[in-house]
């Protein structure tokens, strides 16, 4: 029981790590992006920075799983290993959906 | 001043007015940012629901990474409901690729409606039991409420129903644009025996990776630009940063009131758009 509590705080504080990473990355590189264009010049380095900004925003919540993933297999607690697999592979069928 | 900066400064101003509005009633900013940008700006619902799903990934990412250790989040309760939700958002997000915008429009009139109905009715059932030592089962979970000063626990009840409520969250999710935590918060809180907060926080850490599902289908169809996408998020972030701190002191009552108002407006606007 105390190790199981200790894994899932870690775990907590795994994902806050992450997902300040994502927020802090993605929103500097709108911001400088937005300036950017509104001043209107370098409009190629303005895209690129919006352009990435969105990837790494829509990155973050699966890579918050994806650590998960990692996590609950360390813990050896399969049952959730399992679920948070689902939600990767309905993830993966996102991407499927949108390219194919 | 060039029109597509134009553009941004007012989607950012419509971010922030929907992220402030969101946060003061606890719902994220997308029931109000989709109607903005599809009735005020004249935007498909299509690249409206993408630009407010931007949003919600951004909220969740953010709000989550604020309470993560506090134990407010059930990251379990998370996990489990989550599986439900992404599937969910994957269907939605193909569905919304097929119905005709119309059908769209009706869809978030009668959601629209429906919240309103729930924000005035809410149920405010305290599911917290006042005896720290109480074993909490496997997904209940204990965290210090400062209403009852001290640490509280509760134990979930009715999986099946949380995970299908989960689900139809997730399909709207990618429909409309919206987190879908006006589904699941409810149906957790009356139900399943989880506490507001507690199934508030939960809600919040599962609509990111929900919203991806879908906005992942929109980006790659096309209708999720970063130029527009990026002042919407910018703005709801602004805004409910002010938005936390105005609300503090703000009557709770009338605010419930002043946005069922406003959700039946844009729930009538939706129906007459989706005729035209």
């Amino acid at each position: 029981m105390n190790r199981e509590r200790s894994g899932i705080e870690r775990l907590e504080a795994t994902i806050g790590e992450v997902l300040r990473f994502g927020t802090i990355t993605s929103s500097t590189m709108f911001a400088v992006g937005l300036l950017i264009t509104v001043m209107g010049y370098q409009p190629m380095v303005a895209q690129l920075l919006l352009g990435t900004g969105l990837i790494i925003l829509l990155a973050t919540p699966p890579a918050r799983v994806v650590v998960s993933v990692i996590e609950y297999i360390r813990e050896r607690d399969w049952t959730f290993v399992v679920l948070t697999v689902i939600v990767l592979l309905a993830l993966a069928g996102s991407v499927a959906a949108a390219y194919l | 001043m060039n029109l597509t900066a134009e553009l941004a400064l007012i989607i950012f101003g419509a971010g922030a007015m929907a992220g402030a509005l969101g946060v003061a009633l606890g719902l994220g900013g997308g029931i109000f940012l989709v109607p903005f940008l599809t009735l005020a700006l004249g935007f498909p619902l299509k690249s409206a629901a993408a630009i407010s799903l931007a949003t919600v990934i951004a909220t969740s990412s953010a709000v989550t990474a604020q309470r993560a250790g506090n134990q407010l989040i059930n990251l379990r309760v998370g996990m489990v409901l989550e599986a439900a939700t992404t599937v969910g958002s994957l269907l939605g997000g193909i569905t919304a690729q097929l119905v005709a915008e119309s059908v769209l429009h009706r869809l978030f009139g009668v959601v629209a409606i429906a919240v309103a109905g729930v924000v005035l009715g809410r149920v405010n059932k305290r599911n917290v039991i006042l005896d720290p030592t109480i074993d909490p089962g496997r997904l209940g979970g204990r965290f210090y409420e400062e209403e009852s000063g001290g640490i509280v626990s509760y134990r979930m009840k009715r999986l099946p129903l949380a995970l299908f409520a989960s689900f139809i969250a997730g399909n709207v999710s990618s429909l409309l644009g919206i987190g879908g935590g006006i589904i699941k918060v409810p149906v957790l809180n009356a139900w399943c025996g989880m506490p507001l907060r507690a199934a508030a926080a939960t809600s919040a850490l599962m609509i990111g990776v929900t919203a991806t599902g879908g906005a992942i289908i929109y980006y790659g169809r096309g209708d999720l630009q970063p130029l527009l996408a990026a002042p919407a998020v910018l703005g709801v972030q602004a805004g409910s940063w002010v938005g936390a701190r105005l609300a503090y002191g703000a009557s709770v009552k009338w605010l419930k009131v002043l946005m069922a108002a406003l959700l039946v407006i844009v729930a009538v606007l939706m129906f007459v758009r989706s005729t035209q």
